[in-house]
């Protein structure tokens, strides 16, 4: 289990999170990196097409909270994530492997790092389980 | 032998509600039996398989379907009836999406054979006896059909030309289709014969429906006295009529129960559950994540509520069970 990475697929805003770097710099270091027009924007569906394509897991990294370009999407999106990961249980997909984090990043650098830490915690639960 | 068309009408895993609501079209069916030749219908008349074997290909002009697949009896049965008919029609929830018994997904075989033939509360079987495809008794062979991983929709097993979802689907629908194949005024294959709609553009509660919806709680609805002319969301009830296909003729919602989806997703939908979630997230009315917990955590089974009649055609179908299963379609 030593050499197993999880596949895991992050959604940024681009209003909050490394609007002041390359988007290509950023990207060849994010793996599945998908930077976004508010973290409001990405429907129940996408998370849920994103484990059915075989993610270990998903990153949300939306705008702090109150302080959306569009009123609430960061909330509306939190709201969201806590009804799917009920969902998600149900079919056998742990909670964990669904995370939202809302806070601000101009230069980018912590989306890497906060990829990597999630990585680190979803090797604990090993790969998703098969259908 | 006439020239008529011939017409076959069979249940897979179903009640019969669908078969049900074709008896229901009353005095139209005399008209239907007159402009066609039915030569199968299990549940009304009696007809024998091998003859259905003995057809020619593509010689039955129509086959409507009912049912889920959850068994090799029902598999080979849709694959005979595909390679004998013309045109699939997959009839009711549980044929286009996997309808209630489809939420057997949420659980494996071995859950359900350990329940049924192990621990619930009225079963005795002291020999640990469980159904098994074949057995030798007194020197001969008795065969059962193998009972599958999953329920699957009828297209996840054979090709299906058009969908009438509902449970059961209202006659009039089912009426429209069986003239749209007589007339030959069919719309394009893989096409869905009902409005393209959700519920909601074609509730008669539509117009008591608040510019902005906010649902401080969730009620149920035997919780409640519902008022009998008020959106049921507006209710605080959970109401799946935004994410619900229309063409039922609101039958739950003029007895004053809420949509349960048996009409599946609107038009261009892959899943309808989450795009329930969406909408049901977007109108609750909460400050803080506390708050959302507060109000979410009072739903029993929110993915049962979501997916009631539509969890094997969900994008993620069925519960992830751990290594990979052997599953036989």
């Amino acid at each position: 289990m030593s050499d197993y990475e999880p596949n895991l697929v992050c959604f940024s805003c681009k209003f909050g999170w490394g609007y002041l770097s390359e988007e290509d710099t950023l990207s060849s270091q994010i793996k599945n990196w998908i930077p976004i027009i508010c973290s409001g924007k990405i429907d129940a569906t996408y998370v849920v097409d994103a484990f059915r394509r075989g993610a270990d897991g998903v990153l949300i990294l939306g705008c702090p909270e109150g302080d959306c370009h569009y009123e609430d999407g960061n909330f509306e999106m939190r709201k969201r994530v806590y009804l799917l990961r009920k969902v998600l249980e149900a079919y056998g997909i742990e909670g964990e492997r669904l995370k939202i984090e809302l806070s601000v990043d101009p230069d980018g650098r912590r989306i890497p790092q906060l990829v990597r830490k999630m990585s680190d915690e979803i090797k604990d639960l090993g790969p998703i389980k098969k259908i | 032998m006439t020239n008529k068309p011939k017409v076959a009408i069979c249940w897979l895993g179903s009640c019969g509600g669908c078969d049900e609501a074709v008896v229901d079209l009353n005095e139209a069916i005399l008209q239907v039996a007159d402009a066609v030749e039915i030569i199968l219908w299990p549940i009304a008349m009696d007809f024998k398989y091998h003859n259905i074997e003995a057809m020619g290909d593509n010689e039955i002009t129509l086959s409507i379907i009912n049912g889920h697949v959850r068994n090799s009896e029902q598999e080979e049965m849709a694959k005979l009836l595909r390679k004998k008919s013309q045109i699939v029609l997959a009839l009711g929830s549980c044929a286009c999406f996997g309808g209630t018994p489809g939420l057997a997904n949420f659980r494996t075989k071995e859950d359900i054979f350990n329940w049924v033939y192990r621990d619930a509360p009225t079963v005795i079987n002291p020999k640990g006896n469980y159904p098994q495809p074949e057995v030798q008794v007194g020197g001969r062979e008795l065969t059962l059909p193998e009972f599958y991983e999953d329920v699957h929709t009828l297209d996840q097993v054979i090709d299906v030309d058009y969908y009438l979802p509902g449970c059961p689907p209202p006659p009039e629908l089912i009426l429209n289709a069986i003239n749209a194949v007589l007339e030959e005024k069919l719309p394009p294959k893989g096409s869905t014969l009902t409005p393209h709609k959700p519920l909601c553009d074609t509730c008669p509660r539509n117009e008591t429906k608040p510019d902005r919806l906010a649902l401080k709680e969730i009620k149920r609805i035997h919780e409640v006295d519902a008022d009998p002319n008020t959106c049921f969301l507006a209710q605080g009830i959970l109401c799946l009529g935004p994410a619900t296909r229309t063409g039922c003729g609101e039958a739950c919602i003029n007895i004053n129960i809420p949509c349960r989806g048996c009409f599946g997703p609107v038009e261009g939908v892959v899943d309808g559950g989450t795009k329930f979630i969406s909408s049901l997230a977007s109108i609750l009315d909460a400050e803080d994540e506390e708050e959302v917990k507060r109000v979410v955590d009072t739903i029993d089974d929110l993915a049962g509520y979501l997916y009631r009649f539509s969890l094997p055609a969900s994008l993620l179908r069925r519960r992830r069970v751990g290594e990979e299963t052997n599953l036989k379609i």
